[in-house]
């Protein structure tokens, strides 16, 4: 009964978030705000043109490495909870498709994502979970979402969220979901912030339309550094 | 009577010989002229049994758009390749299927509108009793505590971004309540489906579904074939690593229609070459290819004339062509044998009276075929008799004109049938051993199998089987789903129907299996009332119950007053009982929801077992505006009608045979000697049918009927041949008959459309038997009862 309704919860938050972010789910791939300006090639405005191409060299200077290591530590400014909540943690990533987060405090808690498998653990139950990706073919989608923010394939976001460049040095990009985006009945934009030499995130911090935020720091990244089989184990104990 | 008009038109065409022939040349090539106008028909429809319940299942599934869809499964063929690839050529694929032969393609559904609050919206109006009985047992401190604390851990959770709003919405998790309703939606397509990135994916993740909807009726046979052509085209432009099966009931209905071609042509090219050898083996005669060339002509004429008279032609008519040309060859061949013998014209005015005889106990076994109500049968009659008229006609009329010798070759007596006749020993060794085994037959046949499944008759050829079966392995789905149908003026009258259907499966079956719009979408007025209970249920102090277990568990894990304040803010929001037509319901109403001009029908689905559909026909027959539409049901109706008919039919037969044989011998000893063959042939085959395990069903109960109308004819032959003492080889033709009826039906056991090959099947085992009990019993038991008259006497 607990582990139908663990499931049905991931399921809730990979609806949630496949929604967020998966044009095909959203609406038809073609048309948007970012098309439009007649003076464009393919239909973009010149500024929209600009961003595009923006975005493609961003994404060719951090999508390059083959494996990543990060420190984070992620702040949360709820509304639910009376002081903000600060997370720190690491990330271990290997392309194609191992993806490691492991929460240090305030409490343990791991999730490790492959091709074939989710496995989330957490101190309070001392429990691995495993969820089958056969049988959550959505919550591989979240996984293939969650790889656009840390690959930086951010070509693909284009086409749901106006994007804007805040500030050029460091790189700070914005993306307010378009009317076609469904998660803008919650996101009211996503702020992403590139580190001096461009090659990864330093920040990225979500402001959603409660007036919450979460903001997210990188810190000490390795990028290509050698990850050992161990930062995917899920089990800390 | 007969005498004189017989006399009198045998003169005029011997008078103007040269005249009739000339115009039976014109005529025939008049007839083969006409072929290129007449138009076939490949529907099922004609073949259906006029009932009710069949009736309103078949225009059920003809005005909906259920069975003219079509499924595709695209499968990865190769490792390389993953779901993004498999996808992009779905996408492809569906943008290049336009109209006019493809309609709307589904490739997925969304599940962003959970998104939109749309359910925890409706939530007050969606949840029943029993669901609020769930939420009353998580107001308590350990349902609250662990709830919160999951709150908290999921807080923490790389995800937890998007899921703040819904927890501070729903800290109690009513959501997933709602959500195991959801489920209802891809359940209800009947398959193991899966969404993901909007398309639908099976388990193991290398197969995707795509339904496309088309305005081509499954029944259309022509526009099926284009419809298919078009689609195939375009499945040719799709990436090597990905192939597709196609499964829909136009497969079928071209399948079919290409399998009774295939047979058609086979088995006419068939027997044609069969019986050239045969009248050459025995006859050694250039002029008996006019023997041959009749039944040709016969079945030529027949299909213009039917055309004419009856509008577009059922192949599966057309197809019974061989066994219909093997039965009216035979006038030719008994004219031909009598012409070579010499008889004199008293003997030849005799065979003509037999003749006529054999034709109207044929024609009769074609003419009960009108007393059934299924009108494909009034077309396999009037085909049938037309080539029986034709071919007696130019049996007696004709083929005289064509034979003539100098001197008449003689044709070699049979002699194992007369030491028969003669010897008492080998006279009672006969019919005890008819006896013995037509008993046994008896006994065998109280277990004959009836084959109710009408799909066993389904002729569609391997690929379209194989297509299902990796179909089926891929998506499950292979019991198949019967439909519960409500009608109402309204679609709220209709939901009302609904409710209540729902609610009764509940109390009788398993809702889990009984998949309604009534599981998550319910009547404006059992809206109301959930609204009502939700309202009361929280003002009997739950509210505050559940405020005061938050206020004292929250500090545990530091929330704040607030923290769930959008819950207890929206509890008694003011409901909006619009049908909220937003995409999701639409994309609900799509496949739930039919509007006709005559009203609204909802659907439910249920597999389509035996029990479950009994239950639901139970449930339909107090629920008036409902009905049960299923496969299976169908199937049942249609040979529980046919059987039905069946009982009525053969002892038509039987009596149409018995009285033409009583008018002919105006005897009864002759007459029940005459009948042997055909209680032969009907007892027998339904004991070996029994003994091979072979079933009887809606067509070889048919093809029976129709074969009591031709071996009748060798029992009246062999006993009026006993009686008159004929000598003009009648057990020779009886044979020679019985061997171009046999072959003619035996063509059909090479038939691949199973309607053919049990038809043809029931026709040799009839005919053999039939056969066999002529030339060996009948003599026998004639001899034993000594019925021959002396010289000189007349039938």
């Amino acid at each position: 009964m607990v582990k139908n309704k663990m499931e049905m919860k991931k399921t809730i938050v990979l609806l949630i978030v496949l929604s967020l972010f998966s044009p095909a789910v959203i609406a038809p791939r073609a048309g948007g705000e970012t098309k439009g300006g007649p003076d464009g090639k393919n239909g973009l405005s010149a500024k929209e043109v600009e961003i595009q191409e923006l975005l493609r060299t961003i994404g060719e200077k951090v999508s390059g490495f083959k494996s990543l290591k990060t420190d984070f530590v992620q702040e949360k400014d709820l509304a639910m909870f009376k002081k903000k909540i600060v997370l720190r943690g690491r990330i271990y990533m290997q392309k194609p498709n191992r993806l490691a987060w492991h929460v240090d405090k305030p409490v343990k808690y791991s999730v490790v994502i492959t091709d074939k498998a989710i496995r989330q653990w957490d101190e309070d139950t001392n429990q691995v979970q495993e969820l089958s990706l056969s049988k959550n073919p959505i919550f591989k989608n979240v996984v293939n979402q969650l790889s656009v923010w840390f690959s930086g394939e951010y070509g693909a976001l284009m086409a749901d969220n106006t994007v804007s460049v805040l500030q050029q040095h460091p790189l700070i990009i914005e993306f307010v979901p378009n009317e076609k985006n469904i998660a803008r009945k919650m996101i009211r934009s996503i702020t992403i912030t590139f580190r001096d030499d461009e090659k990864y995130l330093k920040k990225i911090k979500i402001h959603e339309m409660s007036g919450d935020t979460t903001t997210l720091d990188f810190s000490n990244t390795l990028l290509d550094a050698p990850v050992e089989n161990s930062f995917f184990e899920v089990r800390r104990v | 009577m007969f005498d004189r008009y017989f006399d009198l038109l045998s003169g005029f065409m011997k008078g103007n010989r040269k005249f009739v022939l000339v115009g039976v040349i014109f005529l025939t090539l008049a007839a083969v002229a006409g072929l290129l106008f007449v138009q076939y028909d490949g529907n099922v429809d004609m073949m259906l049994p006029p009932d009710r319940d069949i009736d309103r299942s078949m225009s059920f599934l003809r005005d909906s758009n259920l069975s003219d869809k079509i499924v595709v499964s695209l499968s990865l063929t190769s490792e390389e390749a993953g779901k993004k690839d498999l996808f992009n050529a779905v996408d492809q694929l569906a943008a290049s299927l336009s109209p006019p032969l493809f309609g709307k393609v589904t490739t997925g559904f969304s599940v962003a509108n959970v998104m939109d609050g749309f359910f925890l919206n409706y939530a007050p109006q969606i949840l029943t009793e029993k669901d609020l009985t769930a939420i009353d047992l998580r107001i308590n401190t350990a349902s609250v505590s662990e709830k919160l604390k999951r709150i908290y851990i999921q807080s923490l959770k790389p995800e937890s971004v998007f899921m703040t709003p819904m927890f501070r919405a729903d800290p109690l998790g009513i959501n997933f309540l709602l959500m195991d309703k959801l489920k209802a939606l891809p359940a209800s397509m009947g398959y193991d489906v899966a969404v993901e990135d909007g398309h639908f994916i099976s388990s193991d993740g290398r197969h995707a579904m795509m339904i496309i909807q088309t305005p081509v009726k499954m029944t259309d046979a022509p526009n099926s074939k284009r419809l298919l052509t078009a689609l195939y085209e375009k499945l040719g432009s799709l990436p090597g690593y990905v192939s597709a099966d196609v499964v829909s009931g136009h497969r079928h209905t071209v399948s079919n229609e290409t399998v009774i071609k295939r047979d058609i042509r086979l088995l006419s090219i068939m027997v044609s070459i069969v019986f050239l050898l045969l009248f050459f083996a025995v006859f050694r005669d250039m002029r008996v290819v006019f023997v041959y060339i009749i039944p040709l002509l016969a079945v030529i004429l027949a299909i213009n004339i039917s055309w004419f008279f009856a509008g577009k032609l059922s192949y599966l008519v057309i197809g019974f062509g061989t066994a219909i040309a093997g039965i009216s060859v035979d006038y030719g061949l008994m004219v031909y044998v009598s012409s070579r013998k010499g008889v004199d014209p008293s003997r030849t005015l005799k065979l003509a009276k037999l003749l006529c005889v054999d034709a109207i106990t044929s024609v009769f076994g074609f003419y009960v075929l009108y007393f059934s109500k299924i009108h494909g049968y009034h077309q396999l009659a009037l085909f049938s008799i037309l080539c029986i008229v034709i071919s007696l006609f130019f049996a007696l009329f004709i083929l005289p004109q064509t034979l003539q010798w100098k001197k008449y070759p003689e044709i070699k007596p049979q002699g194992i049938v007369d030491r028969f006749e003669r010897n008492p020993w080998l006279r009672n060794l006969s019919i005890g051993l008819w006896a013995v085994l037509t008993l046994a037959a008896i006994v065998l046949s109280f277990n004959v199998r009836i084959e109710s499944d009408i799909k066993q008759l389904d002729g569609s050829g391997p690929e379209v089987v194989n297509a299902e079966k990796n179909f089926h392995a891929v998506w499950g789905g292979n019991t198949g789903q019967a439909i519960f149908v409500v009608t109402g003026k309204t679609f709220e009258e209709a939901m009302k129907t609904n409710d209540a259907i729902f609610q009764r499966v509940a109390e009788v079956a398993a809702t889990d299996r009984f998949l309604s719009l009534s599981m998550f979408w319910s009547s404006e007025e059992t809206r109301r009332k959930n609204v009502d209970n939700w309202n009361n249920f929280w003002r009997q102090g739950r509210e505050a119950r559940l405020r005061g277990l938050i206020k004292s568990e929250s500090p545990k894990h530091d929330f704040s007053k607030d923290a769930f304040s959008p819950f207890f803010d929206n509890l008694f929001k003011v409901a909006d009982f619009s049908s909220a037509d937003n995409e999701f319901m639409a994309n609900v109403k799509e496949r739930f929801v039919q509007q006709r001009p005559e009203g609204c029908r909802i659907l439910s689905f249920f597999p389509d077992e035996k029990e479950f559909v009994k239950t639901m026909s139970d449930l339909s027959r107090v629920h008036p505006g409902t009905f049960v539409v299923s496969g299976r049901a169908l199937s049942e109706s249609i040979s529980s009608f046919t059987s039905r008919e069946a009982k009525f039919l053969v002892p038509l037969a039987i009596l149409f045979n018995i009285v033409l044989t009583y008018i002919f011998f105006r005897n009864i000893k002759e007459t029940v000697i005459a009948l042997i063959p055909v209680l032969t042939g009907m007892v027998w085959l339904a004991g070996l049918m029994s003994f091979f395990g072979f079933p009887l069903n809606v067509v070889n109960i048919v093809a029976a009927i129709i074969t009591s109308g031709v071996i009748v004819d060798y029992g009246i032959g062999r006993t009026y041949d006993y009686r008159n003492n004929l000598t003009m080889g009648t057990a020779f033709v009886v044979s020679l008959s019985a061997a171009t009826n046999i072959i003619g039906a035996g063509a059909l056991l090479f038939a691949k459309h199973p309607a053919f090959f049990s038809t043809g099947l029931a026709m040799v085992i009839c005919m053999s038997s039939g056969y066999l009990s002529a030339m060996f019993v009948v003599p026998s038991f004639c001899s034993m009862l000594s019925t021959r008259k002396r010289q000189g006497g007349d039938a």
